[in-house]
Order: C-alpha cells, then sequence, then structure tokens
C-alpha cells in the first residue's frame, strides 16, 4: 500500500526526539522528566522500525524491542528512586536534588 | 723510575682511603701509624726515583706518564699524566721527607684527640694532593692538586671544627685560594685555546708575538700563586689559618702548600718571561710582602702567628728570587725554609702541647728553663731564619738576594727591600726568642710547668673554660687530656724536632753559590737562570745581610733581652701594625658588605616575591583553577542535561558541515 | 481509494502522537501527563502497523501501555501527584537554553533528512507478507541477533533485582547492604 514516504515517518520521529528533549530540560519534577524521555525513546523507536521498512531488514524491528526492552528496566528503577526519594520527605524537584554538588 | 714516582704519588692516597674505610675498626695509634708509614714509603719512592734520575744523561731528564686518557673533546685530549723531571723530582723529596717528620711528630701531638683518624686521614690526603700538584703532567692535574690542597688545608683548619674560629679561618682560606683557582681557570682556558693541549712541556711555552695572550695567562696563572702563598694582596687568610693543629701548620702553612705558588712560577717560567712585566710584578709583590709581614710580626703576640708571618715575609723572598728570573735560588731557599720553619713551629708545638695549649707568648715567657732541648732547637731554627752562617737559610736566602743585583735598577729596588727585610727578621726572630725561651718563667708556666712528674690535669673543654687562661685564640684541643710534662715531650715529638735541627744546619751545605753549585747544576736544565750574580755580588749581598741580621738581633737584645729597656711606642705605628695593616678591613668593606648587601637585596626583591611568589602563585593558580572548575558541577542535573543537548546540536553541525 | 485511507490514518496518528508529547510535557499535573503519554504510545503503535511492523505495535501497546504506564500510574497515585507548573515565572537562562537546544536538534536532523531525501531515503524495499511478523521476529532473534536476546534478558533481571531492593523497607535494606558492607570490608556501614 501507498502512503506518505518514510521520510514522513522521520520527521515525526524527530519531532518527538525534540518534544522529549525540552520535556527533559524544562520540567522540574522527576516523574514529568522519566515521562519525557519515555517520549525520547520512542521517537528513536519509530526511527528505528522506519529505518527496518526502508531497507527490509527485520534487525531494525529487533533493536526497536531491545530498546523497549531497556526502556521498561529504566523506567522500573527510575520509578524505585523516586518513590525511595518521597519515602525520605524530600521535595521532588531535581533543581532541589543537588547533593552532588561541587 | 715510573712505577716508583706513580708509587710515591698513590701510597698516602691508598693509605687515606684506608684510614677512611676502615673506621673505627682500627685503634687511633695505627691509623697514625699507617699515615706516616705510607709518607715514608712516598719518600723512599722519591729517593729511588732520584736515584734513577741522576743515573740518565742531563738531556733526557724529563720523563712524563700518562695512567689513562681522561677527557677526550674533539682534538683536546687530557690524561692522568705525571711528569718526572729535576725539578718535581726535588719537590718530590722535600714534600715526602719533611712531611713525614711532619706527620711523624703529630703521632704524639695528636695522641689522645677524639678524632685522630680523621686527622691522620687528612694528613695523608693533603700529602697525595701536593704530590699530585708537583708530580703533575699537565695543568688539569696541577689544577686537581691545586684544588685538592686548598680543600685539605680547609678540612684541617677547621680540624677543631665546634670552635666557630677554626671554621671562619678555614671558610676564609678557602674563599681566598677559591680566588686564585678562577684566575688559574682563565689561564688555562686561553692555554687551551692557543695550544690545544695542556700538557708539560708543550703548553709551558707560548711562541713570541703573542703579547696580550701571554700576558693574560701569567696574570692568571700570578693570581693562583698570589692566593696560594699568601703574598699580597691576598694574605690575610694564612694568620687565621693558625686555628689548626701545629702541625698542620707546620706542614701546610710553612713547608708545602704556600710554596705551591714559588713552585707554579718557577715551572711556568717559560711563560712568565714572555711577559716581564708580570715577573717584575710577582717580584714586586713578594718584597712588599716581606716588608709588610716583616712588620706585623713585630707586634704578633701569639707564638704561632709571628711564625706564620714569617713564613709569608720568607715566601715574599722566595717569589723575589722566582720573579728576578733566580729560579734554582729560590727552589733552595724553598728547601732550605721548609726545614728551618717547620723546625720553628714543630719547637714552638712542643711548648704549645706542654703548657695546655697556650699559646700567648706573654704567658709563656721563660719556659726555656724548663725544656733545654727544646730551647736549643728553636735557636737553631731562629739563626736559620735569620740568616746567620753557617745555618742553612744564609746560603739560600743571601743567594736571592744577591741575584737583585744582577738585574738592572728595579732589581736594585728589590735589592733594597730583600736587605730591609733582613733586619726585620732578625729583629722579630730575636724577640720571639727571647721572650719565650729566655729570662724568668712567668707565672703562667710556673703553675703549669713546674710540678714534677705529675700528668695529671683538668680536662679542658674549649668552649667554656671555667678557669679561663687565656684569651679565645689560645688553641685548646678537644678531649684532649692536658698533657703537662716537666721538660720535654714525649720521643715522637722530640725526634722529627731534632732531625730537623741537624737540617736546619746541614741544609745549606749543599749549595755554596761561588765554590760548589750541585743544586743549581741539578736545576738549571729545566729552569735556565735570567741572571747569576758576580762572585763579588754574592759576597756583598753576604756581607751586608749578615750585617742587618746582626743588627736585628741587637736591637732586639735591648728590647727585649735581660736588661730591657723600653720599648717605643708610637701609638699610630703600633695601631697600624696590629690591625695588619687594615687588610681584613679593607676586604670586609669592599667585598664583604657588599656581598651581604646584595644577598640581602635578593632575598628580598627576588627571592621572595619573584621566585617564592611564582612558585606560590603557580600553586594558588591551580587551587583556583580546581575551584573554579568545580563550580561547574552544580549538582543541578537539568544543567547538566542542557550541557549535553547543547553540545549535541553543536557537534551535528560539525558534522554536518565536515562532509 | 486505499492510498487515501492510508494517508488520513497516517495524518491522524501523527498529529495525535505530536499533540500528545507536547502534551505530556506541558501539563502541570503529572497524572494527565502520564495519560497523554498512553496516548502518545497509543499513536505510535498505529505508526508501527502503518510500517508493517504488527509484533512490535503489539509489543508496544502490551509492554508499554499496559505494564510500564500503569506502573507510572500507580506510582503517581502514590505520590499525590504534586505539582509544578512549567512556564511559570519569566524565561530563565534554563528556559532559554532548552528552548534553543531543542529547537536545535529539530532543526538539525530535519536538515539532514532533507539533505539525504533525494538520495537514498525514497526507494522503499519491497518486503513479504511475511516482514514484522512474530514468525519473522522470533526466527531472526534466536539466530541472528541472539546476544542481543540474551542481554536483554540479562537487563531485565537486574532490572527487577534493583526494584527488589530499592523498594524494600529500611529495616531489610540495612540488613542486605550491611552483608555487602561486610563482604567488602568497608568501615562505614549503613544504607
Amino acid at each position: 500500500m501507498r502512503g506518505p514516504e518514510i521520510v514522513w515517518y522521520l520527521a515525526v520521529a524527530a519531532f518527538l526526539f525534540a518534544t522529549g528533549a525540552l520535556g527533559v530540560l524544562l520540567r522540574r519534577s522527576p516523574l514529568i522528566v522519566l515521562l519525557s524521555l519515555e517520549i525520547m525513546l520512542n521517537g528513536a523507536n519509530l526511527a528505528l522500525i522506519a529505518f527496518a521498512r526502508l531497507h527490509g531488514e527485520s534487525s531494525g524491528q529487533i533493536f526497536a524491542l531491545a530498546v523497549m526492552a531497556v526502556a521498561a528496566s529504566e523506567v522500573v528503577v527510575g520509578l524505585g528512586l523516586i518513590v525511595a526519594i518521597a519515602r525520605k520527605r524530600l521535595d521532588l524537584d531535581v533543581d532541589k536534588l543537588s547533593f552532588l554538588r561541587g | 723510575m715510573i712505577v716508583a714516582a706513580w708509587i710515591c704519588l698513590v701510597a698516602p692516597l691508598a693509605a687515606a682511603l684506608s684510614i677512611t674505610l676502615l673506621g673505627t675498626s682500627i685503634s687511633r695509634r695505627v691509623a697514625a701509624y699507617m699515615a706516616t708509614a705510607s709518607v715514608l714509603g712516598s719518600f723512599a719512592a722519591a729517593v729511588v726515583v732520584f736515584a734513577k734520575l741522576e743515573t740518565e744523561s742531563a738531556s733526557a731528564r724529563s720523563n712524563a706518564s700518562t695512567a689513562w686518557e681522561w677527557l677526550t673533546a674533539g682534538s683536546f685530549h687530557v690524561g692522568l699524566r705525571i711528569l718526572v723531571d729535576p725539578l718535581s723530582v726535588f719537590m718530590m723529596l722535600i714534600v715526602s721527607g719533611v712531611g713525614f717528620l711532619i706527620v711523624a711528630y703529630s703521632i704524639d701531638y695528636m695522641d689522645g684527640d677524639d678524632e685522630e683518624r680523621r686527622y691522620f686521614a687528612y694528613m695523608a690526603l693533603f700529602v697525595f694532593s701536593m704530590l699530585l700538584l708537583v708530580q703533575a703532567g699537565n695543568f688539569v692535574m696541577l689544577l686537581a692538586g691545586w684544588g685538592l690542597v686548598g680543600l685539605s688545608s680547609y678540612l684541617l683548619i677547621g680540624f677543631w671544627h665546634e670552635r666557630p674560629a677554626a671554621v671562619a679561618a678555614a671558610k676564609k682560606a678557602f674563599i681566598m685560594n677559591a680566588i686564585g683557582d678562577a684566575t688559574m681557570a682563565l689561564a688555562f682556558f686561553l692555554l687551551i685555546q692557543h695550544h690545544n693541549t695542556l700538557n708539560f712541556p708543550p703548553a709551558l711555552h707560548v711562541g713570541p708575538g703573542h703579547g696580550w695572550l701571554v700576558n693574560l695567562v701569567a696574570l692568571g696563572l700570578l693570581g693562583g700563586a698570589v692566593a696560594k702563598s699568601a703574598q699580597i694582596p691576598l694574605q690575610t687568610w694564612l694568620p687565621d689559618a693558625m686555628e689548626g693543629p701545629t702541625p698542620v701548620s707546620a706542614l701546610i702553612h710553612a713547608a708545602t702548600m704556600v710554596t705551591a705558588g714559588v713552585y707554579l712560577i718557577v715551572r711556568c717560567h717559560a711563560i712568565f718571561e714572555q711577559a716581564p712585566r708580570v715577573e717584575e710584578l710577582a717580584a714586586g709583590l713578594g718584597a712588599g710582602t716581606l716588608l709588610v709581614a716583616g712588620l706585623i710580626a713585630l707586634v704578633q703576640t701569639d707564638i704561632k702567628r709571628v711564625i706564620a708571618y714569617s713564613t709569608m715575609s720568607q715566601i715574599g723572598y722566595m717569589f723575589l728570587g722566582a720573579g728576578l728570573g733566580a729560579y734554582a735560588n729560590a727552589m733552595f731557599h724553598l728547601m732550605t725554609h721548609a726545614f728551618f720553619k717547620a723546625l720553628l713551629f714543630m719547637a714552638a708545638g712542643v711548648v704549645i702541647h706542654a703548657l695546655a695549649g697556650e699559646q700567648d707568648i706573654r704567658k709563656l715567657a721563660g719556659v726555656g728553663g724548663l725544656m733545654p732541648v727544646t730551647r736549643i732547637t728553636f735557636l737553631i731554627g731562629s739563626l736559620a731564619l735569620i740568616g746567620m752562617p753557617p745555618f742553612a737559610g744564609f746560603f739560600s736566602k743571601d743567594s736571592i738576594i744577591a741575584a737583585g743585583l744582577a738585574r738592572g735598577w728595579y732589581g736594585d729596588v728589590l735589592f733594597a727591600a730583600a736587605l730591609a727585610g733582613t733586619f726585620l727578621t732578625g729583629l722579630y726572630t730575636w724577640r720571639l726568642f727571647l721572650i719565650v725561651f729566655t729570662g724568668e718563667p712567668s707565672a703562667f708556666v710556673r703553675e703549669h710547668a713546674t710540678r714534677p712528674g705529675i700528668h695529671a690535669g683538668p680536662q679542658l673543654s674549649h668552649s667554656v673554660g671555667p678557669e679561663g687562661h687565656g684569651e679565645d685564640d689560645a688553641s685548646r684541643p678537644h678531649g684532649h687530656a692536658v698533657q703537662e710534662h716537666r721538660g720535654e715531650g714525649p720521643f715522637w715529638l722530640m725526634a722529627p724536632v731534632l732531625v730537623l735541627a741537624v737540617l736546619s744546619v746541614i741544609g745549606g751545605w749543599i749549595q755554596f753559590a761561588p765554590l760548589w753549585h750541585p743544586l743549581s747544576t741539578w736545576l738549571d736544565e729545566v729552569t735556565p737562570p735570567l741572571a747569576t750574580p758576580s762572585n763579588a755580588q754574592e759576597a756583598v749581598a753576604s756581607v751586608l745581610a749578615v750585617v742587618l741580621g746582626l743588627g736585628g738581633i741587637a736591637v732586639a737584645f735591648l728590647f727585649y733581652g735581660r736588661h730591657r729597656r723600653a720599648v717605643p711606642r708610637i701609638a699610630w705605628a703600633q695601631t697600624l701594625l696590629e690591625r695588619k695593616f687594615y687588610f681584613d678591613e679593607a676586604y670586609d668593606f669592599a667585598f664583604y658588605r657588599p656581598a651581604v648587601w646584595v644577598s640581602l637585596q635578593l632575598g628580598r626583591w627576588v627571592e621572595g616575591p619573584i621566585i617564592g611568589g611564582s612558585l606560590r602563585e603557580i600553586g594558588r593558580g591551580a587551587r583556583e583553577a580546581g575551584l573554579g572548575t568545580g563550580r561547574l558541577q552544580t549538582g543541578l542535573v537539568r544543567t547538566y542535561v542542557l550541557a549535553i543537548a547543547a553540545s549535541l546540536a553543536v557537534i551535528t553541525i560539525v558534522f554536518v558541515a565536515v562532509r | 481509494m486505499a492510498n487515501v485511507l492510508v494517508w488520513a490514518v497516517w495524518v491522524v496518528a501523527a498529529f495525535s502522537c505530536l499533540a500528545s508529547g507536547i502534551a505530556v510535557i506541558s501539563f502541570s499535573n503529572p497524572f494527565f501527563s502520564a495519560l497523554a503519554l498512553i496516548g502518545n504510545l497509543a499513536s505510535l503503535a498505529v505508526l508501527y502497523l502503518l510500517l508493517s511492523a504488527e509484533f512490535v505495535a503489539a509489543g508496544q501497546v502490551l509492554v508499554y501501555a499496559g505494564a510500564v504506564m500503569v506502573m507510572f500510574l500507580f506510582v503517581t497515585a502514590y505520590l499525590g501527584g504534586r505539582a509544578d507548573a512549567p512556564w511559570a515565572g519569566g524565561p530563565t537562562w534554563q528556559q532559554v537554553g532548552a528552548v534553543l537546544a531543542a529547537g536545535a536538534i529539530l532543526v538539525e536532523v530535519i536538515v539532514v533528512i532533507g539533505l539525504k531525501a533525494g538520495g537514498r531515503l525514497s526507494h522503499e524495499a519491497k518486503i513479504d507478507a511475511a516482514f514484522g511478523s512474530p514468525h519473522r521476529i522470533g526466527r531472526v532473534f534466536l539466530t541472528d541477533h541472539l546476544l542481543a536476546f540474551e542481554i536483554t534478558s540479562v537487563v531485565l533481571l537486574v532490572a527487577a533485582v534493583g526494584a527488589v531492593i530499592l523498594g524494600s523497607h529500611a529495616h531489610v535494606r540495612a540488613a542486605l547492604t550491611s552483608d555487602l558492607d561486610h563482604k567488602e570490608g568497608r568501615l562505614d556501614a549503613g544504607p
């Protein structure tokens, strides 16, 4: 079936990535930052799938699956950290969590 | 013969090294015997060399031997090279012979000292250094020996290193010698440039037509000689050097090291002859020194310092002789001077040793009655020094004085100065003899030397003397049980003194200029003289010298003899002489204070702010940079991520643009 | 006709993707952000389907939207949804820089894609019917990319262990970590 060329998918992927980056840079709540991180990863995934379709290679899809697994693990650990921080009654604000100061 | 020469050189060095390495595993006495035996071995080897050299024909008497090539720079080679010729053999015999006697004397003089081993190691090192100097086959070895004798002198003057006066004197001697070393090194550089070698004999000759060069080289060599031989203007270190033990004064500062300057001039006579002004300067400095030293000796109250100034004066005679071109005569006087000056020092040492280290002649007055043998030997030495026939000094000194008559108007001036010197010599020497060895014993002498057979004595420590005997300039052997004898000293103390007394009597008989002169014949092939005085001139000089010497003795009798008349005192003259013509003050003002001022200013303006400051600033800068960079670590994750994103943007542009 | 349908679906999916993405970063309530993300994930699944990646699309919905987002929602609910307004106050350095950087990245990527568009990006490869099917994915995973498969499983295991430790109660954690401290011989014990 015909549809938009692969280029358009790539454009969407780029936009998603940029949006995610913007979210990581702008938001102060670590939860939202994690969500933005997810958006970035998804943008990359979309690009991978698009290239897989372009070249007819399944490797791209395999890679996308691996990315998904890694993203899931990372979210698990990140959320665990956020819960631990909340349990210590600290402010959930990345600007205030700056103990590793130089 | 060459082997014997090498043995002569190396034996004392072996002794020095052995004593150093064996340390406390050998007893002090054994160390003393080792050092003495090594010098005796040197003397024996020197005699062998002399005997062998005598058998060779006159023209073939210059033998050089190189142990190995030490330094090679392109076409310039320097080796460990010794030269055996009449002049060096002559010096070898004197150095090892008199050295043996003095080192033997030290066995009993330094007996009981805590650091006796170090002393004997240094003495052996000194003998080696002096032998290296006289046996050197090129200027580099000579300079090595030169420096090593300076080092040994420093080590031995400052032997009792807890005494600040001794340490200061050692430093002073070394620094003044270093000035001479510097001028000599400069002379050697010029010679290297001219000749491309420093070996003897090539480097000893500079062809005609190099006026500037040869004059500068001669001046450089003269500078070294003046420093080492304590002539004006570099003479102020010698009286201070009397802080060392008496045998040291005898060996280094009378018999051998201070004569190295004379040896240098005689060895390099060819260069000096090409630079006649410099040669005349040398003679003039000698004449000046002999007068100045003689005058200062008139007011000295320390027995060793009188003899030191006498040494300075006599070396002035040798410089005079060498400057006038009478090389063999100068060397002859060097030999006889070694005999009687060492004798005088050692006899004085017997007295000092017997009287708890006291050196002030006012305290030592009248000790002669208790020590008759010492008195006789001192008398012999004094007469030899003044130049009375038939003692040694008469033959040698008068030949130098006569040489002045054979060299034109300038020689005549020097002749007059030398004669004046004999008068002064007679005066101060007889003064010393009369005060110390004649007359009634002083209170001090009576207290310390008239208890029969008692060898007990308070253990004197030198830094604080609760009994307070004597002023600060009396030498006190440290850790040394005071030896008080009734009568003379122990065997090793007296035997060398007696030997030297005999030599002072017969030593001059080897040459009586008008009649027989084997010494001149021996040395002349190496150092042909510039002028030989006629028999008439010799006779005139001898008669005048003897008359003036007797005149000095008579004046001394007048003031210091049995019926003492008051010595006339002219205040300004007295002060001038007592302050040693203000040389020390002048040097302090001209050199020491500016140097101190410069170093203080450097310390304040350069070392503190610039050097210290730059280092401080570097450290501070590093720390500040670290702190500043640390401020980048805000701990805020968002800034980090922003930095990463911005970098990513930039890098992407770069990559795209490059493609 | 089919072409128009595909285009229409694409437009809707892409638009909702972008819109939900912007929504995620804009809402002040994290709960709403999470919900927006679920929408994003769903739109992406549609796009994957359009790209003949059926298995990945299914996996996306099941794993991402089904598990990960549920976890997010649980935590958000647990934490009480603390709010922070992103655009409050004047534009700070950080915000200006963020916008600029993100914008720059976007522009650059577009430019790069555009530069390559005329060349290699315009010819889609011919694919067969089994492309993107579980059968194909499974075969490739277990033959060509076996190492990636195994490593991914290890990563998941590690994450699980880490999550258990992070989530455990303090005394349990102290007991666990003090064992480690003693084993490693450190002087300071404690969580």
